[in-house]
């Protein structure tokens, strides 16, 4: 548990320091420079700032709900990291029903938002609330759909055996190829559920200050600020698990130590296959990361009704019909779309 | 049947098309990250103000005759004359004169109109302080002079907001240590000097 905290942790110092360089970059700015190497701190000094600052609870507000919101919000994200395998043996807990678990635990994280946005007693933070939970439960079924196809493809829930099921031929077994409609559902679904830039209206501060963050100040805003870029490193994880082939390394590593004559059960080997196996899950998950910052700088926001227009009259369908698809195709070609 | 199918198609149509366009937009984005930045780095980085900037007002208190032209020329009478009718030399005699900065426009009407010259427009621009009083200068805080942008070491001056150099239209690929538009200060004087000799020369032959 103390490993995933860690993991996540840098994780968010990272995600923190490609967006403001990705976003200084696309806006011909510098970006943060003098807070360690390239600004490699500045997440942390923003981080002690906010734990420095003093904790207000504000005097109508539900003060139990207003603390449990934030946690509520945080804790799932943080638990959803047990399910992201970074090689064969390299996950916390290989459950068989892995993938369905993200699902659920994403499912309570709106309770969190609404919790937040209803004690908070101000109006802008309830609207705030109110369009995150919309707008999570909306996206939740086209997410879980484009998933199922996925699932069905492997039979299997569990996060290592989706990646294994990919593993045979390099990037050519990849899922991006057989489920290409699937991966980006999945990708637009999982940037509404981090309430990434063209779907930011829960916390649109042009237009409802800053949503069901407006009353929160120092660290538990920190946790909100927190939950948000580990849920999008964790998205992009799943993604690069789901539909990037995960760990595997382009070209298999059994054949290229193969051809090079090498015995797959040399210790060396073994040392070096799992470092690029957490190598190559981390660089897609961040190479998604920057592809989402840089979806932020191009793409304006949507409006609610259109939000809810994509979800519902688009993606559901869809997504639907990528499923039933899915189905046919694996009926009619098993040996390629899972028997 | 025939006329859902193309509705079908129709939409299909219009989403490629969606995706095609933000395709487009994402290759801009992408195209500005390989750009030069424009921004002028400012604690460090500071913009040489032009030569009519109107920045903080300068006063000298013994040129005034407090004649008080810089109250009524003012939009909001905000220049304090403070002064007494001297009966020996029957002249006013100029106590205080005070001009609250932070109600002040720059409009630059009295240093337009003032009959001895003794307001003038400084380029200072840096007037933050923490209490708004502080903006409040007396006769003392409005002769002090600013400290120039050139002389400062630490401050690395700017010519323009130009962020290319001279004729250069395309922010790609620039070569390492390339320079924005316009001379320094010390450059100029340098060329001046350079080119004085040269001159002398000409007159004495």
């Amino acid at each position: 548990m103390l490993l995933i905290l860690i993991a996540a942790t840098i994780s968010i110092f990272i995600a923190v320091w490609l967006e403001r360089k990705v976003s200084a970059a696309a806006q011909q700015r510098i970006g943060p420079e003098y807070i360690g190497p390239l600004g490699a701190l500045q997440a942390t000094a923003d981080g002690i700032k906010l734990i420095f600052k003093e904790d207000i609870n504000p005097a109508k507000a539900d003060s139990i709900l207003f603390t449990l919101g934030p946690a509520l919000v945080v804790i799932p994200v943080f638990i959803s990291y047990l399910v992201v395998p970074f090689g064969q043996n390299m996950v916390i807990t290989d459950l068989g029903i892995g993938i369905f678990l993200w699902i659920a635990l994403s499912s309570i994280t709106p309770i969190g938002f609404l919790m937040s946005g209803y004690s908070s007693n101000n109006k802008y933070s309830l609207l705030g609330g109110l369009r995150a939970t919309a707008q999570s439960i909306s996206y939740e079924i086209p997410l879980a759909l484009a998933v199922l196809a996925v699932v069905m493809m492997s039979n299997s829930l569990s996060t290592v055996d989706i990646v294994n099921q990919q593993a045979g031929y390099g990037i050519l077994s990849w899922n991006i190829w057989r489920q290409p409609v699937g991966f980006i559902l999945f990708w637009i679904a999982a940037l509404a559920e981090c309430e990434r830039l063209p779907f930011d209206l829960p916390e649109a501060e042009e237009e409802i200050v800053a949503g069901y963050q407006t009353e929160y100040g120092g660290m538990k805003f920190g946790l909100f600020y927190v939950g948000s870029y580990v849920n999008l490193v964790l998205s992009a994880m799943l993604v690069s698990v789901l539909y990037l082939g995960g760990w595997s390394f382009p070209v298999p590593v059994e054949v290229l130590a193969g051809t090079l004559g090498i015995s797959e059960t040399t210790p060396w080997l073994q040392v070096i296959t799992a470092a690029l196996g957490i190598m190559m899950t981390l660089i897609k998950a961040y190479f998604l990361v920057f592809l989402a910052v840089l979806l932020r700088w191009t793409v304006p926001r949507v409006r609610i009704d259109q939000l809810l227009d994509l979800g519902w009259k688009f993606l559901l369908p869809v997504a639907l019909v990528n499923l039933l698809l899915t189905a046919a195709l694996k009926l009619a070609f098993p040996f390629a779309f899972g028997g | 049947m025939l006329n859902f199918l193309k509705q079908v198609g129709d939409y299909a149509k219009e989403t490629v098309q969606a995706a095609k366009y933000i395709g487009q937009g994402l290759s801009v984005t992408f195209d500005h990250m390989k750009r030069r930045p424009v921004t002028i780095q400012y604690p460090y980085e500071k913009l040489i103000p032009s030569e009519r900037y109107r920045g903080r007002i300068h006063f000298e208190f013994d040129k005034c005759i407090s004649c008080e032209v810089c109250v009524r020329v003012c939009p909001i009478n905000l220049p304090v004359v403070d002064w007494t009718f001297d009966k020996a030399t029957k002249k006013k005699t100029l106590d205080h004169y005070s001009i609250d900065f932070g109600v002040c426009i720059f409009c630059g009407n009295c240093v337009e109109y003032c009959p001895t010259n003794c307001l003038s427009m400084t380029e200072e621009y840096e007037l933050a302080a923490y209490d708004r009083h502080e903006l409040n200068y007396d006769s003392v805080a409005l002769g002090r002079l600013p400290y120039k942008v050139t002389d400062d070491p630490m401050v690395t001056p700017m010519r323009e907001l130009a962020y290319l150099p001279k004729g250069v239209v395309d922010p790609h690929d620039l070569p390492e240590g390339s320079r924005r538009a316009g001379k320094l200060p010390q450059e100029i004087l340098a060329e001046i000097e350079a080119s004085k000799p040269a001159k002398t020369e000409q007159a004495s032959d």
